[in-house]
Order: structure tokens, then sequence, then C-alpha cells
């Protein structure tokens, strides 16, 4: 008898509002005494919808009925806030009593880089330093939040907005990161290239990891200034905890002035307003470096492939479909994707032209074998629709509209807390 | 002599930046700067600081710096205690640094300069806010220094001379150049970044005592051995290497790990421009300021070669100090005077090759004292800049005006101040001039200028500019053969420009005409498309923000991959 394949997909996206929340159910209708096989990839949010659960406890426990108590896998794409904070707390003990058998993180989070210094290979060391750097992200992020909080009057109502949620998503969600460095089971740390250990759960189920790159793998590619990232991140950390312990001043014994002199009264408004103004871009710079150590997974069994690149942005991408040895096998094989979740909830740097271009599924006409997109977002809440940064990106959303079968979690009806959609595998 | 009538004053200021100590001191340095009454701040004629810091909204008391009397030095021979813990003495050293800069500029280009922006007086905060950053803001005409706790105590950007004679250059480019902060090619982003490295430079080496300080170690010893200034010692040397601290603190950009930049030790090679790394605009800078420091360490090391030893291979410490001063004094005149030959926008680098070389010729047409402009061409064609191709006697010199121009109804004297007599003069000749009809023509600027040549002689140029803009609608730009691919719509606006620089002779007569035709519409495809691909029509990319933005670029390298977005 031949090996099992999966007949059947059903993707269950979850109302989640600004977050990211996925079910895949693999069935074998053809094997009537094989269970169904369930893989979660990302569990949380920056703020639910009003028209959708309350709760993460509620899409915890929605998530347990319909995985009928039995969980596979967990993919936790990257530690944005809104990809992990259901990973603690009653939703986080809901999850874990699914069982779980692996858990897949992005190599970033292993927490072996982070603290074992035993082993001073180059190759641990430099992703050592790249862990100390995304520790010296979390605290640029909080220390900014602080900044906000203490001196929020001076920064315009559009600078504190998103110094907020930028700020909000990027602090280190400590819960949520230790709860599933604790869950009792197999942990994969994963980067482009390497096996992820799902295809002995699934059956019939072939997975290629797109991304993150290693260090080491984008190492030939990268200039100078790039590897001295983590450098700038570290002087960028320092100083940022330098403005949270200081209350005390620069110079202590220094003389200072309660008011403003007339002469400086132009210019002092301008300088609060550019450090907004800094703060913003330092704290999206962090954001974007942050998203691009998401996973990028690519499903594929039989007809079906399924595209999930969490909030992977252009450089992320870049090495899959520019600088990998196989950036010419990749692409042919995303030509053929059938299912697309759009990447970091339809913003403008995070679906490269050069993917969608290949993506030959991409059809004007309602067909059977359409592209299938799927957005998870919620407008307003990130990004500046004057400065064209707006999220979901309007362009995108025309084109994704135009040229693929949409689904998007803010055409979810009020009260309802997912959306279905299934695919028919065929293994001919 | 009273202290009213002191055309000078000096003041102590960082000679390089707290990282740069002979015999465990900080080495710091008396400059010369123009004497004013100022008030507290310190707040003078050309300069404001205000020493607001924004992270911990604390407004530092204004530093007197008459309080020892007017126009002492109230921080004379300072501790680093002093140095690195009195914010009255930072306010000094920017204030000194910018105003030193300034005068340079003046007495260079023979005429008072103006900032890029509506005021007399540039604001600078020295402790603007935490962060490793530093930058020029047009719109806040200000200065803006950051500082961070670096491994071994606080780095303050307002500390490095380096630093602030960059930015100081940003703000003074910018008001000789207005158009230079626009997008347009890589060259220009690269052109300002490159510009403010090399007065920050040569600015350094042409203190002579600093120099010979440094060279000899402060071992107190008049001679210096022929290897510690051999061309390669010189390239080593730390007054070469840009934002020493800093440089350490942040992490070097190259392979070598003691200087922020260090542009001098850049191999030449003609292709470097055309590779991708070289399109970001710190690294393409480089590659200008490799040039120029090359030349000048070639014509360095001739003289000195020139000079003889006095025993065995040691050479006069005092000697050498003084060919390195005058060598770096001369370069740099050159380099600040070139903007005059310069169009008034989308200049590249071999414009400014040109404008260099004929900055030189007008004033001193015998090259062979120094033979600064063919080691010049020897070294900018090694990298890949060649001069433009032009008719006259010496290659690269700009063509003088063959056309024939009226001088009807214009009247000499208003020709050297009156924006408005230029403006009819160039409307007369405006077929000849080769000026775009349909496009509005404004004369931005008019400059009379008396400049002094090494021989003594006095040379008088009255330098103008003249822009031409052209708004159109994206949709109307095929009616121009202007094929390019916007992300923007067609109803939406974009603005071509075009213009010459204008260099009337001491008689009134037009002698250049340097500058880029609006209508040349492959030029202008060709750079609207760089500016496509470079990001410059996406809604968030502000002229506010660039210069801060572009210095956190270089460590992010985030200007990349912009032609996948949605934009």
């Amino acid at each position: 008898m031949s090996s099992p394949q999966p007949t059947r997909v059903n993707i269950r996206t979850y109302q989640v509002g600004f977050g990211d929340c996925f079910v895949l159910s693999f069935f074998y209708d053809d094997r009537p005494r094989m269970r169904t096989r369930r893989i979660l990839i990302d569990f949380g949010t920056t703020g639910l919808a009003k028209s959708g659960p309350r709760s993460l406890r509620i899409v915890a426990e929605s998530i347990a009925q319909h995985c009928e108590g039995r969980l596979d896998a967990i993919i936790v794409t990257h530690r944005h806030m809104d990809h992990i904070s259901g990973f603690r707390g009653r939703s986080g003990e809901i999850i874990a009593s699914l069982k779980p058998k692996l858990v897949l993180q992005p190599w970033t989070e292993d927490p072996r880089a982070a603290v074992d210094a035993s082993r001073p290979t180059r190759r641990l060391k430099r992703r050592q330093s790249f862990t100390t750097m995304l520790d010296d992200m979390h605290d640029v992020a909080a220390a900014s939040l602080k900044e906000l909080g203490t001196q929020s009057k001076r920064f315009s109502k559009d600078v504190r907005q998103q110094l907020g949620f930028l700020g909000q998503d990027n602090i280190k969600n400590r819960a949520a990161v230790e709860w599933l460095m604790k869950l009792p089971c197999k942990h994969r740390y994963l980067a482009y290239g390497y096996g992820s250990g799902l295809e002995r759960l699934v059956p019939g189920l072939n997975v290629h990891v797109l991304g993150p790159p290693t260090v080491d793998q984008t190492d030939e590619i990268l200039t100078q200034r790039s590897r001295d990232a983590d450098e700038f991140w570290h002087f960028q950390a320092m100083a940022s905890k330098r403005v949270v312990r200081h209350s005390i001043r620069l110079f202590p014994k220094a003389s200072v002035r309660r008011n403003m002199p007339p002469e400086a009264r132009w210019f002092i408004p301008r300088l609060d307003s550019i450090r907004g103004e800094q703060l913003l871009q330092i704290v999206r710079n962090l954001d974007n470096a942050m998203n691009n150590t998401s996973l990028i997974m690519l499903f594929e069994t039989g007809n079906q492939k399924l595209l999930f690149p969490g909030d992977a942005q252009l450089e992320n991408w870049s090495y899959a479909l520019k600088e990998a040895p196989e950036s010419n096998r990749n692409l042919k094989l995303l030509g053929d994707v059938t299912v697309y979740k759009v990447g970091h909830h339809g913003s403008l740097n995070a679906t490269p032209k050069t993917l969608w271009g290949k993506f030959q599924r991409r059809n004007q006409e309602t067909t059977e074998d359409r592209l299938v997109t799927l957005l998870s977002t919620a407008s307003g809440k990130h990004g500046n629709t004057d400065r064209g940064t707006e999220v979901p990106r309007n362009k995108l959303v025309i084109a994704l509209k135009k040229d693929s079968e949409f689904h998007s979690t803010e055409d979810i009806s009020h009260g309802q807390s997912y959306e279905d959609i299934e695919v028919e595998v065929d293994h001919a | 002599m009273t202290a009213r009538q002191m055309r000078t004053r000096y003041l102590t200021i960082v000679a390089q930046d707290p990282g740069l100590k002979l015999n465990g001191k900080i080495l710091t340095e008396r400059v010369a700067v123009p004497a004013e009454c100022l008030d507290r701040g310190p707040l003078g004629n050309r300069v404001h600081v205000v020493d607001y810091d924004a992270s911990t909204q604390t407004l530092y008391s204004p530093a007197d710096l008459e309080a020892s009397g007017a126009y002492e030095d109230a921080y004379l021979k300072p501790s680093s205690i002093t140095i690195l813990g009195d914010p009255g003495f930072h306010a000094q050293n920017v204030y000194a640094i910018a105003m030193r800069t300034l005068a340079r500029f003046e007495s260079a280009l023979g005429r008072r300069v103006g900032w890029g922006f509506d005021s007399h007086q540039l604001k600078i905060a020295p402790h603007a806010f935490a962060d490793p950053n530093a930058f020029y803001s047009r719109a806040d005409q200000g200065l803006m220094f950051g500082y961070f706790p670096g491994h071994s105590g606080m780095v303050f950007s307002c500390l490095s001379h380096d630093v602030v004679a960059h930015e100081t250059t940003h703000a003074l480019l910018d008001g000789l150049r207005v158009g230079y902060m626009d997008p347009s090619s890589a060259d220009q982003a690269a052109f300002h970044e490159a510009f403010a490295d090399l007065v920050a430079l040569l600015s350094v080496f042409s203190l002579k005592s600093v120099v010979k300080r440094v060279l000899s170690r402060d071992s107190g010893s008049n001679l210096v051995p022929a290897s510690a200034i051999s061309k390669a010692a010189l390239k080593q040397s730390v007054l070469l290497g840009l934002a020493e601290e800093m440089g350490d603190e942040l992490g070097a950009y190259r392979s070598s790990q003691d200087a922020l930049r260090r542009s001098v030790e850049l191999n030449p090679s003609r292709g470097l421009l055309n590779q991708s790394e070289f399109s970001e605009a710190h690294r393409r800078g480089e590659v200008l300021v490799a040039a120029v420091m090359n030349a000048f360490i070639s014509v360095l090391s001739h003289r000195i070669s020139q000079l003889g030893t006095v025993t065995g291979n040691m050479l006069d410490l005092n000697r050498v100090a003084e060919e390195a001063a005058d060598v770096a004094d001369y370069l740099l005149t050159m380099v600040i005077r070139a903007i005059d030959y310069t169009p008034p926008m989308h200049i590249n680098f071999n414009d400014y090759l040109s404008a260099l070389l004929t900055a030189d010729y007008e004033i001193r047409p015998d090259d062979s004292r120094f033979h600064f402009r063919n080691i010049i061409r020897e070294t900018f064609t090694a990298y890949g800049i060649d001069p433009i191709p032009t008719k006259s006697a010496e290659p690269g010199i700009w063509d003088h005006l063959e056309s024939d121009v009226t001088y009807r109804g214009v009247h000499f004297s208003s020709m050297q101040h009156d924006p408005e007599e230029v403006f009819r003069f160039i409307w007369e000749n405006r077929q000849s001039l080769n000026l775009f009809e349909q496009a509005g023509t404004r004369i931005t600027s008019v400059r009379p200028c008396s400049r002094l040549s090494p021989e003594g002689f006095q040379l008088k140029e009255t330098v103008a500019e003249c822009v031409q803009t052209l708004s159109i609608s994206v949709g109307e730009l095929k009616r121009f053969k202007i094929d390019v691919d916007f992300p923007l719509s067609a109803h939406d606006e974009v603005t071509l420009q075009g213009g010459s620089t204008l260099i009337f002779d001491d008689y009134g007569k037009l002698k250049y005409a340097i500058g880029t035709r609006l209508h040349n519409w492959e030029k202008q495809s060709e750079r609207l498309r760089l500016m496509v691909d470079a990001g410059c029509f996406d809604r968030e990319t502000t002229a506010l923000g660039r210069i801060s933005a572009l210095h956190t670029e270089r460590f992010m390298d985030t200007h990349s991959h912009r032609r996948e977005g949605w934009k």
C-alpha cells in the first residue's frame, strides 16, 4: 500500500484583529483510520477586533475544539507580540493541553545561542551576537515607550500613535517567549534550507524553509555596514537605557534653566519634535529588523503549495529569491503557489513584487485553480496613509483583490471568530 | 590694541576628538576665530548655541565665553575633566569649530557666505539627544549633536572636530548650492557627504601645531624619521581618519578598526563607482574623498622629498609640519572655491573635478609649483572619475563661453549684485544660453567675490545662479519622451530642473555658463529613473529627515530593496 497522502487541507484563519493565528488541518479521507493532523501557525494580537472574540482565551478554546484536543505542531514565525501574545496565561494553558509534539521557531530564538558561551565556535559567537542584538532591540523599544510615556506631550499625535504601537509590538514578550521555551516537546530552530521535521508528523507533507537566512548564509552578501548593525543596536540600547534611567541629567552639577529664554523658544520645541521623529525612525528600523527574523514556510502536498511567510520583509526574502545558490529553484517552486498568506498583515514591504510577479495562478477570472490569498489584519493600527505606509497597503490590497481569491479577516462577519478555506489535494 | 579693535580671537578646541591623546592628555589646540561681541549661549552674529537635551528635557544655562574677560579664552589648557564634563566647554568647542569653518569658506570664496535657510544664525544643540547620530537640518536651521555611552565613558559627538566641521559644512554647502540637498543622482547625495568629509579632514591637517605634535608624538624632538612620513605612513595617520572616537565605539566600516571612515585607504579602481556597494551615499562619497586625499598625499610626499634630511634619515619636523599645513590649506581653498564653478543642481563627480581644475586654473594658471592639477587629474582618473570633455587648452577646464551674448541695456555695477539685472541679461540672451523658454526661470543668487591668489593677485568675479523649473504632471511627461515607471498617479506633479552657474569677470563679461539644460530629456529620464530607484518619490521620504536618516541607514543598510515594495 502506498504511503498516506492528505486528500484535502483546511486553513482556518482566526479573527484576532491585528495579529496572526492560523490552523492548518490535513485530512486523509481515503484512510478512515488515520486522524487529521493539525498545525498552529502563530497566535497573537496587538489589539482584538471589536467584531470578533473578546479574548485570546476564547480563541484558544475554539482552537482546542477545532483540533479535537490534539495539536501536532506549533510554528512561531517570530517573536513580535502580534504573533505570540496568546502563548501565555490561560490561553497558553489551553494550547499546552493540546500536547503539541513539535515547536518550530526561527534560529534567532535558539536559547543555546543566547546563553551557551562554552562553545566558542565562530558560528555560535556570531549567533550570540545576533541574539544579543535582539535583546538590545527590545531594550530600545521599552525605552522608547517609557520616553513616550513621560514626555508624550512634546510629540505630535501621529508620532505618539505610531511610536506606541510599534514600541508595544517590539518589547520583549518575556512571558510568551519563556512559555514557548518551556513547552515540554521537541523544539527546532530553523533557517533557510533547514529540515523542519514536520514531514514525520504530517505524512505526505513536504516543507521548504525559505527564511530567515542565518548570519553565515548572508555573510557573503552582506556589506560591512550591515554587519555593524549589531553594534548599532548595542549603542542605541545603551543610549536608551541612559534616557530611561535619566531623571538624572547628563551634567548633574551644571546649572540649568527652568524657563525657556525668548531667543530659544523657536528652536527648543523643534528639537523636541525631532526627538519624536527620531525615536519613531529607530523603532521602525527595529520593527523591520525583527520582522526579518520571520520563518518563511512553504507547505507542499500534491498539487497544493501553501506559503506562510509570517512578517518577513524584503531583506529576508532577498536571500531565497536572489542570493541563495538555489534561488532559481525557489522561484520555480514559488511560481506554483496555490495559497498565499499575505506577509506582514499586508504592509508595503512584505510581498516582494518579484514574488508576486512569479505567482502563476494569479488570475482575474474566477477559475478553479485561481490563487487564494489570506490576509489577517486591522486597518488604522499601523502606518500612515498620507505617507503611503498604511497597513494593509491599499495598492497591495487592490492587486490582491484583482488577481486572486482574496480573504481578509476584516471581511469576517460580526460575531464570527474565524473563516475556513478548504482546498482539495490532487496527487495525480 | 583695544579688545574692540581685535579682528580675531583664540579659543581652545579639541584638536580632533577626545580619543586622540598624547602622553595621556586629550589633544587640544587654540584656533583663531573672527572676534565678535558674544552674548551668553554663546550667541554671535552667525551661530547660536542652545544647549537643550531633548532626551531628558534639560536646558543647560547658556555658556558665558566672556567670563574671563572680553575676547579671552575661558578654557585655556583645559583638563580632561573639564573637556568631558563641562557643558560650557562643549558650547565653546562647537561655536569655535563652526565659526572657524565658516571663516575658512569666506576666505576661500572671497565673500560672506550665508546658511541654507532664512536666518543669519545657525542654531547648534551640542547635546541634542541620546543617540549615536549628528546631523544638519535645514528646516530646523540647526545642527544637532547626539551623545551615547561608549565602552569607556560618554561619547560626545560635539567634541569631535571632524563631526562638527562635517555638519557645519553641510549647512554651508546648503547655503551655496541649495539644490544639492534635493534628490537627484547617486553622485549628488554622495557629494554632500564627501565634500563635508573633505573639509573636515583638511581643516585638521591645516593646523600646523597639531600635525607637528602628532608626528612627533609630543616627544619634544624637532626631528622626524623619513619613514614616519612616507606615503604609506601618511595614509595610516590618525589625522586622515574621520571621527576617531566615534569610529572606535561604533565599529569600523571597513578593515581598519580605528576610524569612522578611512577613505584614503580605498584602493583605486576605475570600476569602483559601478559596484553596487558604492551606490549608497556615504560609501560612494568615500571614492571622491579617496581621490582628493590621495592627491594630497602625493603632493605632500613630493614636497617633503624636496626638503632634504638634517641628519641621517631624519627631517626637520617644523618644515614637515609647515609643508603639510601649507599643502592642506592650499587644497582646502581649492576644494571650497570649486563650489563656485559647479552647476546649481544635479552635480556629479565629473562636474566637480572640472570645477576643481577650473577654480585653480583661474587663480593660478601656472601649475608648476605644486603640480596639483596634474596630480588631481591622475588620482581622479584612477578612481574612474574623468573630467568633462572640453576644448580648452588644459584638459578638464570648463570651456569659456564662445556664443554671442549681448550686454545691451544692462548696467555693470548692478550686474554684480542685482538679480533683476542679471535676469534681464539672461533673458536677452536666452537663446545663446540655451534656456528652455516654457520653464520658470529665476536668478537665485548673485555673489560678487574677490579672491586672492597665492602670489597676491586679486581675482574679481561675480557668480550668479540661474535655475529653471518645470512642474508637469506624470501624464504629460510622455510629451517630452520621458518614459519612467513612477510610483505616482498620472495627475501627480513632478518637477524638472535645470540651470547654470554664470561666472562674470571683473569687466562684467560672462566667462563661464556651467550647468545642465532643462530640456535635455534623455538626461532628465535617466535622472528620474535613478530617483525612482532610490525611493525619492516615496511619500515617507522627506527632506527634513534625509540627512538624519542617511546617517542611520549607513549602519542599517536599509536603502536597498526599494523597487520591491508597494509604493
